[in-house]
Parts: structure tokens; C-alpha cells; sequence
């Protein structure tokens, strides 16, 4: 089977800096995939290994089968969407959107309507004329998809589009490539350090750290079975908890995770654990609870309205056996 | 609360105290000076230049008529003149293509690739010889591009002092040495030039995101296109700047041409030459009028060509 993208064995050093270690990885035609993790774990490189900003130190990159390791970027079938965007200042919204066909030898007039036909799909139609200085963050960003989708890549390579925009706006985007990915049906690879984006947008997630790819799988595995320590921290912040503690508990002694919204609290007689309140904090939606069970600490999210613990007492703590989830290594 | 006590009742404490109030009077304050220097003395002398060309010279008496009129401007025209004029702009054209040329690759591994120690050699190395004097320069240069010459001595020597002899003869270009030849004013021009059109080119090229280039061969660009469509449209303002100092300084030189080069004058020589010995100021302010009426034409060509739409 061909893989829209195939790394194998893929390593990218910057001198001494293992900025990407020895990555293998598949991304199927027509899915959206999110890579995830904190600046620096190598996300972004991977991204411009693909589009061929950068090459391997060693290892290959298959595009559709197609070794790409000597293929500069302008001849690969992938497009980016740039972190900000890189619009072409002294060009208007239309000639930014056309530039692909341009340079490939596009007619103006097939390359301006076709710009116009992937304005109204970002439904920017009224703005071909005006210059990106004169538009939103949010605007610029649809300039910039409209731009990288006008030449039909088969991979749609996304770096943190929608980091520079606030959240409501951020929210709306995020359904909305979405559902333009469902219609387009290609393949987006996205990048992104914000692990709800990466959850509730991507078919499949690839969680980096240190260069390497600690888990893969999807959003669904990744919240609920993290593998290591620090995909159950980073991935929603578990409770993660040393083995004996969660000998303790009921679960197997290895590294285990306990997601606080998996946790009620409840009278210290019916509890599986209990432990003295810290604190409590108000979140809007939940109440976040921290409790002292000797030397750790737990966090439970109570849902706002359940009656809170007092700070200094002891409360009790209960979740389903299935919650406590033990991990494969540290 | 004592010290500010102190500040309302001195003289200065109270002056700042409008000032902050007033900010407009503290702006307008600073800009006093300058703008007296600049109004008064260099757009006033301007301005005494420019109503000097519309007077005449009495041929007779030489002396000048205080009579507006547009003769000594049709003098202009007269084949001398004329091609005093069409002469310096050919040269100041070509000076300023040719520094485009020579500085863009400079600026723009200045722009794109020089860091740290390199970056600081670059801007040494380009405004070195702006530290010494100009006529040192020029007088080094004649010596350098004579006969007996380094650069004669050195193509003879590698046996290439045929192709020197057919660049020579050249008709117009060409000369008895490269130091009495046009295009020995050529070569100085450039090299004196030259800081003003890397400078300015750097600068613009600097303020070009490196991920428009990216994004320009993302998008299917060769190198060549991406040259084209991207990196030269953003430097565009950059030569601009650069070739507006190249090309007036090299319109109102008169130094150059009158130690490197031909005995035939540029603008600048004449100007010289007839508010000086001939005593003829009209036609001197007239000349005079000519480069800055070529500038505003180049400059208004410039904007209407959209070359500072990307500022």
C-alpha cells in the first residue's frame, strides 16, 4: 500500500541537536494527521522535511511512493500553510491566491478565475482586491489556505495555523478546516503544540518529544491509553502516578495515568482513596480540586454545581477500575 | 511629595511641567531649529537658484538683465550644452545600473546569509572607503587606471593587454588609457557610489521575511521566478533609495570627470564653469535646474511604476 507520506528511519541533526531522531512514520491518503508536542520536540521539522525546506540527515521521505529526498520544494505535490502566514505583501489578495498557477504558467485569466472560485470556497470573494496588510488575522489565514489549496496538492501541510488567532475565532477554524478537509478529501498534515486543536481536529495523532514519536494513534487512544508519562501529562495533564501509588490504588505497579475528570469526590467512607484538600479553584466550567494523598498530589475536575470540599479536610476520592490506566514504560 | 514640591516652584521644573502638558510645543520646539536651517537657508537658496535661471545675460555687456525669461533655458538646447547634458544623464544611468548590479548580490548575502562577525565585516568593508577622503580616492584611481598603471601592468603581464587595447579603441568609450577614457569616469563613479546603493538595498532586503521565499518555491517557484515575482519587487524601494543617490551624485559631480576622464564636460563642470570664470549665473543656475528636474521626473516615474507600493 502507498502512503501519502512514509518516513523511514528519518533523522534530522542540527550538529549535536537531534531536532528529529530516527522517525518512522505512515500517513494514509485522505487523512487528517496532527503532529503534537511542545516547541522543540521536532514537529516543525518533520513538516519541513515534507515540504523539502529541509533534508534529512539520513533516512527517507516517500511522497505517494515517491522517494523525495533530491525533489526541491516547487517540485513536490504538498503546499504549506505558514505559521504567519507569508503572504506576499506587494501583491493583492487575488494575485497572492493565483501565484501558484502563475509561476506554472497559468493564462491570467484561467488563474484569476480559478483564485476567484478559492475565495468564495474561504469565503473571501469581496477581498481579492485588497492587500493582505488590509485584512485580519483570520482573513489572512483563509488568503493562505486559499492560496496553498488553488494548485490541488495532494498533502496539505499546515504549521500552527491557528496559533496567531484568539479563541473564539480559533474554535470557528477549526471546524471549519475541518470539514473543508472532509470535502476536499486530502490528505492535511498538521502541526500544532496545542493538544485540544490536535484532539478534536485530527483522524490520527502523533505525539512528539525530543525528536522522537512517543505514541501515535488516535485521538481517542492517545487521551485515554497514553503510553509514556509525559503523553498523559501533555495530552490533557493527567495525574500520572508512581507505581507503588498506584499499587496502592487498585491499578497494576507501573507508571499509571488518572485523568482528574475521571475522579469524584465523595464522602471518605464510600472512597477509594481519600486525601486532605489544598485548594480549590474555579474554572468556569469545572471547579479544579487539589488533594495531598501523603507525599502526592491529586487534581480531580469536579463539574460546577457538585458541592465542594472544604480547604483542610478530607475528602474522598472515587473513579471506575477502567480509569486508572497503566502505562507501557516511563 | 517634598521633592515634588521643589520641581513646581524651579524655573525648569515649572518649563517641563508645560511641556508635558503641551507636547505639541516641545515638538514643535525641536523642530525649530532644523526646520529654519532647511527652510530658510538651503529651500530659500533653492529657490534664488531657481529664479537666477530665468534671467538672462546681456551678450554685450555680460552683465545680468533682471528680466524673467526663458532664454537662457532655450540656450540649453543649444547642441554644446545639449550634449553636456545628454552625456552626464547616459553616464549617471549607466552608473547607477551598474551599482544595481554589483551591489545586489553584496546586500542580499548581506540581507540573507551574514551573522554576527561577518555581518559586522560587511558594514566595515562597505563603508571603509567612505572614511577617507574623496579626492585621495579619485587620485588613487587615476594613478590605478593609468598607462603605467597597475591594471595595464597586470593584463600585460598575464599577455591579455590585446583585449585592454581593443576595449580602448572603442570609438567614444575608449581612449589613449583607461584614465582618460570614459570609462575610466566609469569605474570611479561606480566605486565612489557604490556604499549608496548597498546600503539602501540591504536594508530593504533585510526587512523581507525569509518565509515569503519559502512560501514563493512552496507554491511551485523556481529560484529564477521567485527572483523575480518576490525578492526583487520587496528590494525594489531599496534601489530606488540606492539609484537616487547614484544617479543625482553622479548628475551634480564635477570632480570626477575633471581628473579622471575625457576633456569633455558633464554637468557638473559646467555649472562650475560658468558661474566661475564665464560669470554667466543664469545659464549656471539653469544648468543647475536640470537634475533636479530629471530626479522629480525619475521619482515620479518610480512611484507611478509602483515601486514604493511595498513600503
Amino acid at each position: 500500500m502507498t502512503f501519502a507520506v512514509d518516513f523511514e528511519n528519518v533523522s534530522r541533526h542540527f550538529d549535536a541537536v537531534k531536532a528529529v531522531d530516527n522517525v518512522s512514520l505512515q500517513i494514509e491518503e485522505g487523512e487528517f494527521f496532527a503532529m503534537l508536542g511542545p516547541s522543540g520536540s521536532g514537529k516543525t521539522t518533520c513538516l519541513r522535511l515534507i515540504s523539502g525546506f529541509d533534508r534529512p540527515t539520513s533516512g527517507h521521505i516517500k511522497i505517494f511512493g515517491e522517494t523525495s529526498d533530491d525533489l526541491p520544494p516547487n517540485r513536490r505535490a504538498v503546499n504549506t500553510v505558514f505559521q504567519d502566514y507569508a503572504l506576499f505583501p506587494h501583491m493583492n489578495v487575488r494575485d497572492n491566491v493565483a501565484y501558484g498557477l502563475m509561476v506554472k504558467g497559468e493564462d491570467k485569466s484561467t488563474r484569476l478565475s480559478k483564485a476567484d472560485e478559492m475565495l468564495a470556497l474561504v469565503k473571501l470573494d469581496a477581498f481579492g482586491d485588497r492587500k493582505p496588510g488590509q485584512l485580519s488575522g483570520g482573513q489572512r489565514q483563509r488568503v493562505a489556505l486559499a492560496r496553498a489549496l488553488v494548485n490541488q496538492p495532494r498533502v496539505l501541510l499546515l504549521d500552527e495555523p491557528l496559533g496567531a488567532l484568539d479563541l473564539k475565532l480559533r474554535e470557528q477554524m477549526q471546524e471549519e478546516l475541518k470539514s473543508l478537509q472532509k470535502t476536499l478529501g486530502i490528505t492535511f498534515v498538521f502541526v500544532t503544540h496545542d493538544q485540544g486543536e490536535a484532539l478534536s481536529m485530527a483522524d490520527r495523532v502523533a505525539v512528539f518529544n525530543e525528536g522522537r514519536i512517543v505514541q501515535i494513534g488516535t485521538p481517542h487512544e492517545i487521551y485515554e491509553a497514553p503510553r509514556t508519562r509525559f503523553v498523559a501529562d501533555f495530552v490533557g495533564s493527567s495525574n500520572v502516578l508512581p507505581p507503588e501509588l498506584s499499587a496502592r490504588l487498585g491499578g497494576s505497579a507501573k507508571w499509571s495515568s488518572l485523568r482528574p475528570e475521571a475522579i469524584s469526590i465523595t464522602a471518605p467512607e464510600h472512597a477509594k482513596a481519600s486525601g486532605t484538600v489544598k485548594s480549590v479553584r474555579y474554572l468556569g466550567s469545572v471547579n479544579q480540586i487539589t488533594l495531598q494523598l501523603d507525599e502526592h498530589e491529586i487534581s480531580v475536575s469536579s463539574p460546577v454545581g457538585v458541592a465542594l470540599p472544604v480547604i483542610g479536610q478530607t475528602a474522598g476520592l472515587v473513579w471506575k477500575d477502567a480509569a486508572l490506566h497503566a502505562m507501557d514504560d516511563a | 511629595m517634598s521633592s515634588a514640591d521643589t520641581n513646581h516652584q524651579s524655573l525648569t521644573g515649572r518649563i517641563s511641567d508645560v511641556l508635558w502638558r503641551k507636547p505639541r510645543l516641545l515638538l514643535a520646539l525641536l523642530l525649530l531649529p532644523p526646520l529654519l536651517w532647511l527652510g530658510v537657508i538651503y529651500i530659500g537658496s533653492l529657490i534664488a537658484l531657481l529664479v537666477q535661471s530665468f534671467f538672462s545675460i546681456d551678450e554685450f555687456s555680460g552683465l545680468i538683465r533682471y528680466e524673467l525669461t526663458l532664454k537662457t533655458y532655450g540656450e540649453l538646447f543649444r547642441p554644446a550644452n545639449y550634449d553636456i547634458i545628454i552625456r552626464t544623464v547616459l553616464m549617471a544611468s549607466t552608473v547607477t545600473i551598474a551599482s544595481a548590479i554589483v551591489a545586489f548580490p553584496i546586500a542580499y548575502y548581506a540581507a540573507r546569509y551574514a551573522r554576527g562577525r561577518m555581518k559586522a565585516l560587511f558594514y566595515i568593508g562597505v563603508m571603509l572607503p567612505l572614511w577617507s577622503s574623496y579626492l585621495v580616492k579619485v587620485y588613487a584611481w587615476k594613478l590605478i587606471l593609468a598607462k603605467e598603471g597597475i591594471i595595464t601592468w597586470m593584463v600585460d603581464s598575464v599577455g591579455l593587454g590585446f583585449l585592454l587595447d581593443i576595449l580602448l579603441r572603442i570609438p567614444i568609450i575608449g581612449g589613449n588609457s583607461l584614465s582618460v577614457s570614459y570609462i575610466g569616469t566609469f569605474l570611479v563613479f561606480l566605486y565612489v557610489w557604490l556604499p549608496f546603493m548597498i546600503l539602501p538595498v540591504q536594508a530593504a532586503l533585510e526587512r523581507v521575511p525569509g518565509n515569503l521565499l519559502e512560501a514563493s518555491s512552496d507554491l511551485g517557484a523556481s529560484n529564477r521566478q521567485t527572483f523575480r515575482h518576490v525578492i526583487v519587487p520587496l528590494a525594489l524601494p531599496g534601489i530606488v533609495a540606492g539609484s537616487i543617490f547614484t544617479f543625482s551624485l553622479t548628475l551634480g559631480d564635477y570632480i570626477i570627470p575633471q581628473i579622471v576622464g575625457s576633456s569633455r564636460l558633464f554637468i557638473g563642470q559646467a555649472v562650475y564653469a560658468h558661474q566661475g570664470t564665464a560669470g554667466n549665473i543664469p545659464l549656471a543656475a539653469a544648468f543647475a535646474v536640470v537634475p533636479i528636474v530629471i530626479m522629480a521626473g525619475y521619482l515620479w516615474m518610480a512611484k507611478k511604476q509602483g515601486a514604493f507600493d511595498a513600503l
